[in-house]
């Protein structure tokens, strides 16, 4: 995704990534990222939350007007109630099969 | 508590399959086009990329890669007749209400209320994750995007990666 915002931007077209990987992001350095600490899935809080989703999603468009510098990611203060990870499948022998078929 | 450093899981993940190190996209630097408008005047379209489609539409490949489907999503598409296909994260918040990974509801309230112009006649749900060609995306379906936004008289575009 972030390497869509850099072609629609360079297009012409501002572009905000709204982030969960902050790490990734860094690396893939979209034009303008607004990073939320929530699990993947999460990227505007919790189902039913509204006034969260609303107030992220007003802090995003936000950063499209007053972002002045290309590369910058900002951190929302959400704070996820629970700890949470990236649990990815374990690496079973039908996993890596799956994998090579691909 | 401290970012998810999933580079450094996935790298893990994969290696303990026998696949080398995922080579990350990597730049130092950006493009950077300013927004000429105020919020009030900008159209604004959003991206998806948790395999979320319409129910009358096929499902996203759950375990996907390299797929380069890209819907588009009617303005006025009611939340509620979405289904999500992804393996790669937990979407059963996102199941019980799209806005918090693809907040429809929530743009369309601040285009009634006036704080965004309009919501673009279309927004999009593609480049599910896991997708390898990379050049594919550089010089082919990105650049089609943005043509296609240009049409739409897209103002500010927002993408959620997931």
């Amino acid at each position: 995704m972030g390497l869509v915002c850099r072609v629609v931007e360079e297009a012409g077209v501002p572009t905000v990534c709204v982030s969960t990987g902050r790490d990734i992001t860094a690396l893939v350095r979209p034009p303008r990222s607004y990073f939320v600490n929530a699990p993947m899935g999460n990227n505007f809080g919790a189902a039913g939350d509204v006034a969260t989703q609303s107030r992220i999603l007003r802090a995003v468009l936000a950063l499209a007007v007053e972002a002045r510098d290309p590369g910058l990611i900002l951190d929302d203060v959400l704070q996820w109630p629970a700890p949470f990870a990236f649990n990815p499948a374990p690496a079973t022998p039908e996993a890596i099969a799956k994998q090579l078929r691909k | 508590m401290q970012p998810i450093r999933y580079v450094d899981a996935l790298i893990a993940k994969y290696g303990a399959m026998g696949f080398p190190p995922y080579d990350w996209s990597r730049y130092d630097d950006a493009p950077f086009t300013p927004l000429t408008k105020t919020l009030s005047q900008c159209t604004v379209s959003m991206l998806t990329s948790g395999g979320v489609s319409r129910c009358a539409m096929p499902p996203f490949n759950p375990e996907a890669r390299n797929d380069l489907r890209l819907d588009t999503v009617e303005a006025d598409a009611p939340s509620g007749d979405f289904q999500i296909h992804d393996s790669y994260y937990d979407h059963s918040d996102a199941d019980r209400d799209l806005n918090c990974i693809f907040p429809i509801d929530r743009l369309r309230e601040m285009a009634s209320e006036g704080e965004i112009g309009a919501v673009a006649p279309r927004l999009w749900s593609g480049f599910m994750g896991r997708i390898y060609k990379r050049q594919a995306v550089l010089e082919d379906k990105a650049p089609a995007l943005a043509l296609e936004l240009k049409r739409d008289k897209v103002d500010l575009f927002v993408a959620i990666p997931a």
